[in-house]
Formats: C-alpha cells, sequence, structure tokens
C-alpha cells in the first residue's frame, strides 16, 4: 500500500469516526426519554394520599413539636425543667413554628387539595369530604395560631392561575368558609353507607357517616369559637351544626381518633419525645387544679416526683438554673405517653407508649360546647340544659383516659364539681374543657384566649410580660410573601405576640392579663 | 438509518480522502528539537517565514513540514525554531527538491513566563498565546507534604481558588474557583484527569448531623486519585478558559495530568511518608465549676434528674468527696486534659513505588500506591490502596495509542460523627468538666449497672443525652468502602502533518458501601425519632451507591502555519453519559444483638432506592490565530443537548473569544532594561449549564414504609417546571504577564467580572400556595474579583538560592436580583427554625449570615436589658457573610547546596463565621470564658451588666426602624444575675446568634519540609535522578480570630457554608518522607 492510500484510508477512518460520533450527538429525541424519573410516578393513588396526610397532620397539631414542646407550656399543663426556651415563650417570638405553618400548607393540606380534586373527578363525595373536613380541621389551627391566614387562594401554585403567593383572608372571612365546607361535607355525606376511602381512612374506615358527625363537631366548635366577636352567628351556626344530618358526637364510639401502628416507624409522637428527651415536667397550674378537686385522671396524666412520690407540678417559665432544681421534685407526664413501663430518666422504656392513640376531636369536647350553648342560651339550647352536657363532658373526658366508673362518680359527687350555671357555670366548664383539652395544646390555649379559664400567668423568666394572643407569622412567608403579610397586619393589626385575633374579644380583659 | 450513514460517511470520506492528493509533490523537511539536556522540546514552531509553511514538534521533539514541490528550486532559506523560553534559532536550509533534515538545539531564556501548557481539552500550547488565566502547580510543588484529599495540597498555591479543608480525617474538602455561581447547584469546579472528567460526589455531612449516617462525613470522592500519582494540576480559572468542557465548567475546571512513562528511559519513583498527627485546636476550657446546674450536683443512679444535667455550672471544685458518673463518692476535682486525652496520636502512612519506561513505539508506567491513616479519634482508620497502569503504542508513523487503568480501593472504619446529632465534639460542649475520660476510656466496655445505670446501657457520665464516646467509636462499628476503576484509551491518527484525529473514550466508575450498626443503647439523636429504639437490641443501616461517567469523544486536531498566521484549530464532538444509584437500607430495632442483618430486624426495615441518569451530547470547536507570534485570537463555541432540559429547550450554543498580546515581542524596544517579557490580555465568555435530572415534573413520593399496612404517598414540595432554560454564566475578564531583571520577577494578574444569569432556582415561594419551591429561571449573580502571583527568585548563588511567591484572590460575590418579589433563598438554616441562616439575599453579597442583635438604645449604642439580661431585637438582620475579603498564599523554597526548605502560609483574611461551639460552649458553661460571673463563688459576684433598665424606660420609649430601641428617660440596670443566667440568656431565651458570629481570619502555616538530598552515588542504584529524605509538617501553626475552633471545616461540598457546629480540628502533623524520582 502506498503513502497515500494509507493516508487516505486514515482520513476515511477518521472521518467515518467523526461522523459517528457526531450523528451520536445529532440524534437527540432520544434525549428526553432519558429524564424520565424511574424513581417516583406523576400520579398517585387518592387513598395512598389521604393516609399519609392525616397522620402527616396528626403529628404535626397534636405532635411534638408544635403541641408538646409549645402549647402545652403556653396553657401551663406542662413546664420544662431544663432547656426552657419554649416555656419562657421564645417559640412564639421568634418564629420558631414556621415549619408548622410551612408544613401544613404544602404537605397535608396540598395532598387533601388533591384527594378532593380526584374525588370531584369520580363525583364520590365519600373520596372528596373527609379531605374537605380534614383541611377544616387544619385550618382551625392555622387561623387560630396565627390569625389571617391563606385560605381562599391558598393550595392554588398548581391551578391555571398559578398563585404561588396566596393572600391572607381576614379571620372572619376563613370562619366564614370553614363552616360552610363543613356543613356542606355533612349534608353531601349524611345520606352515604358506603364510603371509597374504605381502609386508607385509618380515622373511621371511611364510614360517611362518621365523617357527617366530625363535620358536625368541627362545626360546633368553630361556631362557639367565634361567640365573643359574632355572637349572632354563632348561635345560627350552632344550630345549625347541633342539627345538621348525622348529628355530633353523642359518644366516645365517635372520637376522631388515630391509633398509631406503634412499629417503631409510626410511633405516638409525645412516646418518641419522651423516649429521649427529658425536658418536661407537670405544670404547677394543671397539678394544683387537679389536686384540688382529687381528680382521678392525675395518676394517669402525670407520674410521681421522683424526689417524693407526690403528684408536684413546676411553676412555669423559670430560668434555666431555676428550673433544673424542680427535675426530681416535681411530676414527669403520665407513663401511658412513655414507650415502656420504667418511669424515670430516658432511653429505658419498653413499648406501649409507642401506640397511644392521639385524639383529634373528642365527644367531652363536644359536650363542653354543648353546655356552654346551653348556659348561654345558644343554638337552640337552654341554660337548663346545662348541667348534663357537663356531667357529660367529664364522664366521657375521664372514660377516655382510662379512670374507673366508681371514680368518676365519686369525683362527680364532690360539691366543689357539681355545676352551679351562671357566670360559675361558664368557668366550670371552661376548666373541665382545659382539662379534657390535654395532650391538644392548641386548642386549650386557643379556649383560654377565648375564656380566660384558668388563670394562667406568664413565669418570672418570660421572654414577654403577658401570655401570647398568636404566633408571629413564620419567617419563610415575611420573606416570600411579605405583600400578603403586609395586608394581613393592615387588616389585622401588628405582627407582634399581643395581638388578638378577629375572635379573639378577652384580651384586655383584666382576667385575661 | 444505516444506510443514510454510510452514504454520508462515503460522501464525507471521499471530500476528504481527496484532500492528500491536493498536495502530490513535496518536500519534507524533518528534525528533532533538543533543550541543552538533549532533553526533547514539545510545542516549538519550526517554519519557513519567508514561505509560510511550518510545524510544531511532538512530545518526541520531532517536527516534520513539507514544501510542494513546486516551491523548492534549489533557492537557500532560512528555517526557524521559536518557542517561548528559549532563544529563537534559526539555520539557513538548501530546497533542493529532496528531503531536508535539521536539528536543532535551543537554550532556555531568562523569562521563565514562557511555558508550554496544557490547557482545554488536553492542548498543549504556549503560554504566550492564551488569552485566558491558568495557573499550574506541578508535582514538586504540589507534593510538598501528604494529605489524604489532593485538594488540599492545592491549599494556598493557586490564586483565585478559595479552598476550605474539612475538620475530620478523609473529609469533604471545599473548593471554589472565583465565588460562587449557582444558588442551587454545586460550585465545585470540574476535574479532568488525562482527558476524561471524573467525578467529585459528596459524601460530607452537614453542622446538624442526624439521620443514620448523616453526621459522618465520608468525604469527596476526588480523593480517590493518588497525589503521587500526578505530574501536574492546572487550573483554568473561569468559563473564559474552559469554554471548551461544556456546562460543568462555569464553575472552572482543574485538569489534572498523570505522570506518563518516556521513551528511552527505565525510571524508578519512590515516595514515602509518615507522619504523626494530633489535634490542632481544642476550645480553652474552665477548670472550676463541675456537671450539673444552679451550683448543684449530686449522682443518684444515672436516671435520676440532675444526673442527666449535661452543663458544668454545677459546684465548685472543692476536692471534697461527691457522689460521681463512677457510682462512688470521690474527690471532686477536674479534670483539665479530659478532651485532649480523648483523642490519640495518629499516624499518617502513604507510599508510592511507580515504574516507567519503554522505548520509541512503546512505554508505560505502572504505580503501586498505598496509604495508612489511623485516626486521631480513637478506632478510626482509613486505607486506600491502588494501582495504576497506563501506556503508550506507536502503532505506526501515523497512529498512536494510549489507555490507562486504574484502581483504588478507599476505605474507612468509624468515622467519627460531627455536627450538632451524633457528633464526637458535640458531647464535649454538652460536657462535665470533672469527667475522668480515663474511666470512660477503660470501663466503656462494661455494663451501666455498675455505676448503677440502666441495665441495657454502656457505662456512662450522663444516660440521658449522650453515649460514652469510646463506646461509640469501638463498638458501634461503621465501615465505608469504596471501590473505583478509572479506565481510558485513546487513538490518535495524523491525517496529515498539521491534522490529527483522535477518538477517546474513558469511564469513570465506582461502587460505594457504608455499613453503620448501632448496638442497644445508642441514644443519638435522629431527627427526634432515637436510633435505636430503646426496646431493641441495636440497629444498623446499608448503603450501596453506584456511580459512573463515560465520555466517548472525537477530535480533530489541526496545528498550520499559513504566511505569518499559527493556527490552532480543534473540532470535536463528546457524548456523556452519567448514571448513578443508591439503595440503602435501615432499621431503628435488631432482635438479636450483635448481628446487624435485614432477617434480625426487630422494627421493619426501611428501603430507600434512587436511580439518576443524565445523558449529554455536545459538538464544539476552537481556532485560534496567531500573528508573528505575538498576537492571538482565539475563538470557542459549543452547543450542547442535555436530557435534563425539556425536548424544545434541551439545544443551547455558547462561544467566547479571547486574544493575547506579547507586548515586547510586537515592540522590541520595550525590551530594554529591566523589562524581559509583558503579555495583555483578555477575554468574553459564557457557559450554559443544564438542570439536574428529573426537574420537570413534579412527583409523587411514596414510603417504603407502610402506615399500619397502608400505602402512603405524598406530592414533592418542589413545583417543577416543564418549560426550564439552561442557565448562564458570562465571564470577562483582562490579564497582564510580566517578567523583570532577567525572569527573576514574574507577575501573572487577572481581574474579571462573571455573572450568572436565568439561574435554575428552586424559589422560595408561600407555603399556602401548596408548594414550598418553584422551580424557575430567575436571578443573577455577580462575580467581580481580581487574582495575582507573583514570583520572585530573591537570590541566586552557586550554593544558596532563596524563591519567593506570594498568591492573592479577592472576589466579591452578589446577589443582584432573585424572582420578583422574592428577599431571599436560604442555602443553610442551622435549628430548621431560623435561629441562624445563611442566605442568598438580593443587593447583599453571596451567603450573608444572619439572626438576632441583643438590643441596643439607638442614641448610646448601650445594651438595653430586662431583668439585668439581654433582649433580642425584633427582626433578623445581616450579622456577617461567608466569603472572605482575600485568600492567598507566601510560598518560599530556600535552597542551600543539598538542602531545601520549603514553606507554604495560608491565609483566609476577613468573612464570617457562626460557631455553634461557642454559642453553646456559652450555655453549658464548660468555655474558659464562662468563669466571669462567678470567679468567686457561683453567683457571687454574678454579673451586673452595664445597660439601660427597659423596664425604667419611659412610655415613649419604642422600636425604631433599624431595629433598636429609643429608650426614654431610662436608668442603668441594677439587677445581678448569675452567670449561669447570663450565659444562656441569648441560647436559651433569646435566640441572639450576634455575639457568635465571628470574622473568620485565619493564618496557618500549611506546609513546611526540610529535605535533604541524598549521594548521587546512591541514586543511581535506584533508577533514578533525585533522591530526597525529608521532615515535614502540616498545619503546624495556626492564628485565628476565632475563639475555641478551627476557623478551617467544610462538612461538605455543598453550598451551606459559614455555620460550625462540633467541628473537628484537622491535625497538625510532623514526621519524614522519601522521594526518588526519575
Amino acid at each position: 500500500m502506498t503513502q497515500q492510500n494509507k493516508t487516505r484510508m486514515g482520513v476515511t477512518a477518521a472521518a467515518s469516526l467523526a461522523l459517528a460520533v457526531g450523528l451520536a450527538a445529532c440524534n437527540n429525541d432520544n434525549l428526553t426519554a432519558v429524564n424520565n424519573n424511574p424513581n417516583a410516578p406523576t400520579d398517585a393513588p387518592a387513598t395512598a394520599l389521604f393516609t399519609n396526610a392525616v397522620q402527616t397532620g396528626v403529628s404535626r397539631w397534636l405532635g411534638s413539636g408544635y403541641d408538646l414542646r409549645n402549647l402545652e407550656l403556653i396553657v401551663q399543663h406542662l413546664a420544662e425543667n431544663q432547656y426552657i426556651g419554649n416555656d419562657v415563650y421564645a417559640g412564639v417570638a421568634a418564629s420558631s413554628l414556621s415549619g408548622t405553618f410551612t408544613g401544613a400548607y404544602s404537605g397535608e393540606l396540598e395532598d387533601l387539595q388533591i384527594v378532593a380534586r380526584k374525588g370531584a373527578a369520580a363525583s364520590d363525595v365519600t373520596i372528596s369530604d373527609p379531605a374537605i373536613i380534614f383541611q377544616q380541621w387544619e385550618y382551625g389551627y392555622l387561623t387560630d395560631t396565627w390569625g389571617d391566614v391563606p385560605y381562599s387562594q391558598a393550595l392554588a401554585g398548581d391551578s391555571s392561575t398559578k398563585v404561588l403567593n396566596p393572600m391572607y383572608d381576614a379571620q372572619k372571612t376563613i370562619y366564614t368558609g370553614m363552616m360552610a365546607k363543613l356543613q356542606k361535607a355533612a349534608t353531601d355525606l349524611a345520606g352515604k353507607t358506603t364510603g371509597n376511602l374504605g381502609t386508607a381512612d385509618p380515622i373511621y374506615n371511611g364510614s360517611p357517616a362518621a365523617w357527617a358527625k366530625f363535620a358536625n363537631s368541627l362545626h360546633a366548635r368553630d361556631a362557639m369559637r367565634i361567640v365573643n366577636a359574632d355572637p349572632t352567628t354563632a348561635s345560627a351556626e350552632l344550630k345549625a351544626a347541633f342539627t345538621a344530618p348525622g348529628g355530633v358526637f353523642t359518644s366516645n364510639a365517635d372520637n376522631a381518633v388515630l391509633k398509631w401502628p406503634g412499629d417503631g416507624i409510626y410511633n405516638n409522637p409525645w412516646a418518641v419525645n419522651f423516649a429521649s428527651r427529658d425536658d418536661d415536667r407537670m405544670s404547677k397550674t394543671f397539678i394544683d387544679t387537679l389536686s384540688a378537686n382529687k381528680d382521678p385522671r392525675l395518676p394517669i396524666f402525670a407520674m410521681p416526683a421522683e424526689a417524693n412520690g407526690q403528684y408536684v407540678g413546676q411553676p412555669n417559665g423559670l430560668t434555666n438554673a431555676t428550673a433544673v432544681a424542680y427535675s426530681s421534685s416535681s411530676s414527669r407526664p403520665g407513663a401511658v405517653f412513655y414507650p415502656g413501663p420504667v418511669p424515670y430518666g430516658s432511653g429505658n422504656y419498653g413499648g406501649a407508649g409507642n401506640s397511644y392513640p392521639s385524639y383529634i376531636m373528642t365527644y367531652a369536647e363536644v359536650a363542653f360546647i354543648q353546655a356552654e350553648a346551653a348556659e348561654r342560651g345558644l343554638g337552640g339550647l337552654t341554660p337548663g340544659q346545662a348541667a348534663g352536657f357537663y356531667t357529660a363532658g367529664i364522664t366521657a373526658s375521664m372514660q377516655q383516659w382510662g379512670v374507673k366508673a366508681s371514680d368518676i362518680t365519686a369525683y362527680l359527687a364532690q360539691p366543689s364539681v357539681a355545676y352551679k350555671g351562671g357566670a360559675t357555670g361558664l368557668k366550670q366548664i371552661a376548666t373541665q374543657k382545659w382539662i379534657a383539652l390535654y395532650s391538644d395544646g392548641g386548642q386549650a390555649w386557643f379556649e383560654w384566649r377565648r375564656t380566660c379559664v384558668p388563670n394562667i400567668k406568664p413565669g418570672p423568666a418570660a421572654k414577654l410580660s403577658y401570655v401570647p394572643r398568636r404566633v408571629k407569622y413564620p419567617s419563610a412567608e415575611a420573606s416570600a410573601n411579605a405583600d400578603a403579610i403586609a395586608a394581613a397586619v393592615a387588616d389585622q393589626g401588628p405582627d407582634a405576640n399581643s395581638t388578638p385575633v378577629w375572635w379573639d374579644k378577652t384580651a384586655s380583659a383584666p382576667t385575661c392579663k | 438509518m444505516t444506510r443514510h450513514l454510510h452514504r454520508a460517511a462515503a460522501v464525507v470520506g471521499t471530500l476528504l480522502g481527496l484532500l492528500p492528493g491536493a498536495v502530490r509533490a513535496q518536500t519534507t523537511i524533518s528534525g528533532t528539537v533538543t533543550n541543552e539536556a538533549q532533553t526533547p522540546v514539545q510545542g516549538v514552531s519550526v517554519s519557513i517565514p519567508t514561505m509560510s509553511v511550518g510545524g510544531y514538534t511532538d512530545a518526541n521533539g520531532h517536527y516534520s513540514f513539507t514544501v510542494a514541490s513546486g516551491r523548492a528550486t534549489g533557492q537557500t532559506v532560512m528555517l526557524q525554531a521559536r518557542r517561548i523560553g528559549y532563544q529563537a534559532t534559526s539555520a539557513s536550509i538548501v530546497l533542493s527538491g529532496s528531503a531536508v533534515a535539521h536539528n536543532f538545539t535551543l537554550t532556555t531564556a531568562a523569562t521563565q513566563l514562557g511555558d508550554v501548557v496544557v490547557t482545554a481539552l488536553g492542548e498543549t500550547r504556549e503560554k504566550s498565546q492564551l488569552g485566558t488565566a491558568q495557573q499550574t502547580v506541578n508535582a514538586d510543588q504540589l507534593n510538598q507534604t501528604f494529605d489524604p484529599n489532593l485538594v488540599n495540597q492545592l491549599s494556598g498555591k493557586v490564586s483565585g481558588v478559595n479552598i476550605v479543608g474539612s475538620g475530620t480525617q478523609g473529609g469533604s474538602t471545599n473548593i471554589t474557583i472565583r465565588g460562587y455561581t449557582s444558588i442551587s447547584n454545586s460550585n465545585q469546579p470540574l476535574f479532568v484527569v488525562d482527558g476524561i472528567p471524573v467525578r467529585n460526589d459528596d459524601r460530607g455531612s452537614s453542622q446538624s448531623g442526624g439521620g443514620m449516617t448523616g453526621s459522618k462525613d465520608f468525604g469527596s470522592t476526588i480523593q480517590d486519585i493518588n497525589p503521587d500519582d500526578i505530574e501536574s494540576m492546572t487550573v483554568l480559572k473561569g468559563p473564559n478558559a474552559a469554554a471548551l468542557y461544556g456546562s460543568r465548567a462555569a464553575n472552572g475546571v482543574i485538569l489534572i495530568t498523570t505522570r506518563h512513562g518516556a521513551a528511552g528511559t527505565t525510571s524508578t519513583e519512590i515516595t514515602s511518608s509518615i507522619t504523626w498527627d494530633r489535634p490542632s485546636r481544642l476550645p480553652d476550657y474552665q477548670n472550676s465549676y463541675g456537671q450539673g446546674s444552679a451550683g448543684e450536683f449530686e449522682w443518684v443512679n444515672g436516671q435520676g434528674a440532675l444526673d442527666g444535667n449535661d452543663q458544668s455550672y454545677g459546684p465548685r471544685f472543692d476536692g471534697k468527696p461527691r457522689d460521681q458518673f463512677t457510682g462512688k463518692g470521690m474527690p471532686w476535682v477536674a479534670h483539665p486534659d479530659n478532651v485532649s486525652s480523648f483523642f490519640n496520636t495518629g499516624k499518617t502512612m502513604n507510599s508510592t513505588f511507580a515504574v516507567s519506561g519503554g522505548n520509541e513505539k512503546a512505554n508505560g508506567r505502572l504505580s503501586l500506591s498505598g496509604e495508612n491513616v489511623d485516626g486521631i479519634i480513637p478506632n478510626n482508620f482509613l486505607r486506600r490502596l491502588g494501582g495504576t497502569a497506563n501506556g503508550t503504542f506507536q502503532l505506526s508513523d501515523r497512529l498512536s495509542t494510549t489507555g490507562s487503568l486504574s484502581y483504588t480501593r478507599n476505605s474507612g472504619a468509624n468515622r467519627p460523627g460531627q455536627g450538632y446529632v451524633g457528633g464526637v465534639l458535640e458531647q464535649f460542649v454538652w460536657f462535665g468538666r470533672q469527667v475522668d475520660m480515663n474511666a470512660l476510656r477503660s470501663g466503656y466496655n462494661q455494663s451501666a449497672t455498675i455505676n448503677n445505670g440502666p441495665a441495657n446501657r454502656e457505662f456512662n457520665w450522663n444516660y440521658s443525652y449522650h453515649n460514652n464516646p469510646f463506646w461509640m467509636q469501638y463498638d458501634n462499628p461503621e465501615r465505608d468502602q469504596r471501590d473505583r476503576i478509572i479506565a481510558n484509551g485513546s487513538a490518535t491518527y495524523k491525517v496529515a502533518d498539521w491534522l490529527n484525529a483522535t477518538l477517546r473514550t474513558g469511564t469513570d466508575y465506582y461502587h460505594t458501601n457504608i455499613d453503620a450498626d448501632y448496638s442497644e443503647g445508642n441514644i443519638e439523636l435522629n431527627n427526634g425519632s432515637t436510633t435505636v429504639d430503646p426496646a431493641y437490641a441495636g440497629a444498623f443501616s446499608l448503603v450501596r451507591d453506584v456511580a459512573s461517567e463515560t465520555n466517548t469523544e472525537f477530535l480533530l486536531q489541526a496545528n498550520k502555519l499559513v504566511n505569518r498566521f499559527d493556527l490552532h484549530a480543534t473540532g470535536g464532538a463528546n457524548s456523556r453519559y452519567e448514571n448513578s444509584t443508591s439503595e440503602g437500607v435501615y432499621t431503628t430495632g435488631i432482635s438479636v444483638p450483635g448481628i446487624y442483618n435485614i432477617a434480625n430486624a426487630g422494627i421493619a426495615p426501611v428501603n430507600s432506592q434512587a436511580q439518576t441518569t443524565r445523558k449529554v451530547n455536545s459538538i464544539y470547536g476552537s481556532a485560534a490565530f496567531t500573528y508573528n507570534g505575538w498576537w492571538t485570537v482565539e475563538g470557542t463555541a459549543r452547543n450542547d443537548w442535555s436530557s435534563t432540559l425539556p425536548k424544545d429547550q434541551n439545544s443551547y450554543f455558547y462561544p467566547s473569544v479571547n486574544t493575547s498580546v506579547v507586548l515586547t515581542d510586537a515592540i522590541p524596544s520595550l525590551k530594554t532594561g529591566a523589562l524581559d517579557y509583558l503579555k495583555l490580555r483578555g477575554s468574553i465568555a459564557r457557559v450554559g449549564a443544564d438542570a439536574n435530572p428529573y426537574n420537570l415534573y413534579t412527583t409523587y413520593a411514596g414510603s417504603a414504609s407502610k402506615f399500619g399496612g397502608l400505602p402512603l404517598f405524598t406530592l414533592g414540595n418542589a413545583l417543577l417546571n416543564p418549560n426550564l432554560k439552561p442557565e448562564q454564566t458570562t465571564s470577562t475578564e483582562g490579564g497582564v504577564e510580566f517578567g523583570l531583571f532577567g525572569g527573576r520577577l514574574s507577575f501573572d494578574g487577572s481581574i474579571y467580572d462573571k455573572y450568572t444569569t436565568d439561574e435554575i432556582t428552586n424559589v422560595t415561594v408561600s407555603n399556602a400556595s401548596g408548594y414550598g419551591t418553584v422551580l424557575i429561571n430567575a436571578g443573577k449573580i455577580d462575580n467581580k474579583g481580581y487574582e495575582a502571583l507573583i514570583s520572585l527568585d530573591a537570590y541566586r548563588g552557586k550554593n544558596w538560592s532563596w524563591n519567593t511567591s506570594f498568591n492573592y484572590s479577592h472576589n466579591q460575590g452578589r446577589v443582584i436580583s432573585l424572582n420578583p418579589g422574592l428577599k431571599t433563598i436560604y442555602l443553610s438554616n442551622f435549628f430548621g427554625n431560623g435561629t441562624v441562616t445563611t442566605e442568598a439575599r438580593v443587593g447583599e453579597p453571596f451567603g450573608v449570615i444572619r439572626g438576632y442583635r441583643e438590643l441596643r438604645d439607638s442614641a448610646t449604642n448601650q445594651l438595653v436589658l430586662q431583668g439585668g439580661l439581654p433582649v433580642s431585637t425584633n427582626e433578623q438582620e445581616t450579622l456577617g457573610n461567608i466569603q472572605p475579603r482575600w485568600t492567598g498564599g507566601w510560598l518560599n523554597t530556600l535552597r542551600y547546596k543539598g538542602v531545601t526548605l520549603n514553606t507554604t502560609l495560608d491565609m483566609h483574611i476577613g468573612g464570617n463565621v457562626f460557631s455553634g461551639t461557642n454559642y453553646f460552649g456559652d450555655a453549658t458553661g464548660v468555655l474558659a470564658r464562662t468563669m466571669y460571673g462567678r470567679e468567686v463563688d457561683w453567683d457571687n459576684p454574678g454579673i451586673t451588666a452595664k445597660g439601660l433598665d427597659m423596664d425604667t424606660c419611659g412610655p415613649d420609649s419604642h422600636f425604631t426602624d433599624n431595629n433598636k430601641y429609643v429608650c426614654v428617660g431610662g436608668s442603668q440596670n441594677t439587677t445581678n444575675v448569675t452567670s449561669e443566667n447570663w450565659f444562656q440568656n441569648n441560647q436559651y431565651v433569646q435566640g441572639v446568634v450576634e455575639p457568635y458570629v465571628y470574622d473568620d481570619t485565619w493564618v496557618k502555616l500549611r506546609e513546611v519540609r526540610l529535605s535533604f538530598n541524598l549521594p548521587q552515588a546512591i541514586v543511581r542504584k535506584l533508577y533514578a535522578t533525585n533522591a530526597s529524605v525529608s521532615l515535614v509538617g502540616r498545619n503546624l501553626w495556626t492564628s485565628t480570630k476565632v475563639p475555641n475552633i478551627d476557623p478551617e471545616f467544610s462538612y461538605t461540598t455543598a453550598n451551606n457554608q459559614g455555620l460550625e457546629y462540633g467541628v473537628l480540628p484537622s491535625p497538625r502533623s510532623f514526621g519524614f518522607s522519601l522521594r526518588v524520582t526519575p
């Protein structure tokens, strides 16, 4: 072969290679397929979304971040014996509940929105309405914690209008919206017998009737919440709730409850906290109230203090150095929340608390709402009915926590417990509700803000000179949605812990300061 | 398709095949160019300027070009050989029609500036012709001392580069070139080894730690490359220098050229070193007060209320017997060295043995290396074993092939945790100063029952929040291993004297295992849930990662002299395929102790699996014209097609131009006096970048763990975007290089402005939209800076010489804009609650540190106190930023006969860091400075702080817009508070971080090497030309403004830098090394 031929062959070979690689490079149609995500689907079943939304939502509002380590302290069910930040209101002052707000919307509320959409597309209210009802349960916490929050424009980031930074609705509008949605859902569901969520619904197994009752009970909660701001609407809405198809809760069997699998992965969030942290003691305010009436729930709610075997509460809002001294001389929270039988220290527990249920809404609360409505003559009830509801509420709460029947009878027989009616009666109802709402610190706090009962004062080391009336808007929102927050501030007042929300008319009451 | 290909190939082949026919009758002029040492010189331009023909020498110094026979008519012409760095030489030859052979020997010119350098696509070019900034560090300078991560060995040596090592041995080193350009994506440069891109994946940790293995830093994967196999590292500093490498070059490129064999010499290399390592810096602790709070402590049974307290605000050390964690009354005394005695004296050994040689036809190099690190943390080991073989085979005059295969096994055992959750040093922040480390060391494998502790726990000083640190290291084994293969092969065909065609393909593949076992009673936290369920006998996690990247490239490279123009042109196409999979299993409870197998899981194991694939096709080209050897204009262009972008947006084009002028050649009269050499350069370039895979459509995340048997799904929180566009980085730079005094002083400086637009960014939106972030093209980040390298041969004598060089870099990155309406994007959020964050904030430097300040009076700037304690401002403010004001390095080489002293001083000036160790070290009372207020006794005298008492401020007092307070008529504070309350106020009550944001200035004596050349008699027996033994030291001295910690830390190569907690101090090493070089 001549040199020239060699050269020519080489050039041909090189050019062919160039072409091959070049064509490969230009054959870019297949590239798009390379980018199909093999790890996760672009659609998912409504049932699996619903199950996840419920367990996520319950851990959020009844879990350790919002509830146990913040609001249970503010309402003085619990106190912190070390690392006392939240007990002196550092949590609400520094918008550290940011993740609770942001997580709720982009987490379960969005997933529930998709479930509702899927249900609507299939014209199946037994899919869409439980999702809508559970959303309203969460919106209640959101608006009562922060005041004006996104509602009408919320969860529309992926809609055709692409609302990425939704406006904040006035709280009054939110309440109107929540109650209307609950009423409609209850009406839709009351006639249905089969629920298509089925076992994917870990609360009611898909039962439309049970969801209707839950919707009506939430409706009643919302209606009573606004009683100081708009008594007329409150009365009408209470009546609507009590008389709606399906009715409200009538026994503990109706309670909205999430049973935790307790399998080491999905555990009761309080139990998870107590497995590794020993920062909580019972509040003196709570223990003193329970002890005064020899409340049989006391040994369930609390453990005897390590130092003396007595039920002793720790004052709230102490400095770290002062609080530490109470570590052994005050009571830890009750053993039911610990993942095992060994009461002291941490990391030593065996298992039971992990599957302790979380109570989303209870008959006891409904009975106290009915008692208050009766005492106030609202919602078609009359003062004469108040005592019955009051007793029913106490009984339901005690049964829920596992108190023996004889102890309930003995408790109710005490003159100090017997219902007295009038202003005193309202105070008795509020006090019992505050007790019954142990482990639901959010609701206990909202009710305290509405009723000023019991007498709660900030501790000596508290960052604020008053009990917080709301939580400051999340820093994430201040950065991303500043204009909407500015409008909300213009509507409801400064973004401060002292600003009362729309329904909160007791902030200036002397008893509530 | 096949038929089309054939036809197209035939057409193109015919066209190209015809070309040699056009230059049929010709005279060949050839020869070899060597230097004074008879070593071949590559890249010499040999030409007949009057006829505008010529060529370049290859790696063997050989040149060859032709003159058409019609032009060779017996005339005498001047044949000239030129190369920067050498005196130009010419010779007369006669063109008589027959072949002419002429060899040149070039003498070195005074200036050192004109090296031949490796630049983009592995092309060797004269530095004088480059219009872009790059800097090369050769093996001598790179390997003065040994560090397991080769990036650390660049530290302080290259201008424009900011390197922050991990404190952890074998950890991640963060390297950025000319600042941060991307908010959401990696800012690490692209690493290219012998033309093949290799992965530098991040297996780092975070400041908050947590997760089954999340608090351990497994290092960035570039450290698999053995520093002793490296011939040189070249840093292409900006998009300008790197436009030809595509998207990933927006952050710069680090070209690694490995050692190769050479024809004619058989040589041996031996490098070996051993160093002993100690922690370079530990906090300054107080030794007057022990464990406890409010001045009280008494051990009950390990589970008593105060037993769990992990602070040192307990009783003053009085030497009297007190019940302690040992389970019995012991003298209440401090153990001042308890933390330092936790650490071992580590030992780092490394060796590389290589042989190389061959002939003109075939040559190669084989290297074996081993590295053995016994960590400063007990029971922590790192091992690396590697082998590399590469070779060149000249098949014919025209066809040569090269191949390289390297295998590395990189393994680690019991890497220490770091950060807030699971960190080793975290425990020493929450600590009792009386704890006797020897008791923990000797008792770690005994049951807690010996001090009445829980039966299922190991003996420890605290049963609430901590595990015995020795038990953690010895009884909770973690093993990780990465097997890595990097292989490449190429064939180059010399189509014509001036034209080469190269086909190259290479794969980088690795497999990583991480197995972590947790014994019963391990209570290290995992984001709020326990790692080990207390009801079970232990836990474990397994991680299996496989990653690969394959590149196939075809290149045509032309070098030709046309008239007075030198032409360098390149055209090519590349196909890149990346694939990674990660699979993991963990359980938080096993049934039978000691068996860490899925079959023994007591709690259903949690599985995870993820696979990522990306493909990018590219074509590119460049052309550089040099006029008369002194003026060069170069243009580059590239088009990429990426799988990660939408179909109609997946093609993107980006060009660059640059120019350089050697003024001293253009205007020879300049070359008088001191000035030897002066070059100016300038360039403008754009680089496009694609998205990460799977970022077009929002997906639903499933959960491998079922809720009581029920499947779970949730919609992703990021609203993804089917309309993404590529992001664009545009860079403009100018530079000047000059040499003075016969090459004794050289200077290379650059100034640049680089901005990135259309950043593919997950911008934060209101979560109330249903999404936390929306992926869009938005925002602009601008980096402006300047950098310089100055080198001076301060003294050149017969016996003595002294070279000193200094490099300096200043970069200021600013966030010009984000999505309209968006103020900031969080880079990191330490506590997850906004107490202290780093952010990309509109109008501010990239990486500002934000948090609350202590409230001050507007008029007098005094603290405003409440109950004697500072209070927080209303709003968070910018307290600093993570970017240093400047960084630099000062290198010295001092020689006396066969003795050489090298030193590297590494400087990091300005910028800020938040130190969580200091923040919590105050709250827990372990730091020496927390003696303030309790010098005499627990609360006597206490602290009566200077400041205004807020409660005495009048009714008109108010907060101001600038986050201060107007105190009307207030009086001085008179409230006395205890030291404990004082030091816990910012942390537990106010969330104020301002006092803990420090000026991040530090200077480290990075390297010291004192070497002694061995006598030539010994050297020759080793088939070598040089051999030396040295005393070496790394990190021998640190000076910093940050108290208590080693201010150099990275945790990870991701963008969440600048927030410290429980960081491990980098080791201070001292030892010996032996080096035998060919």
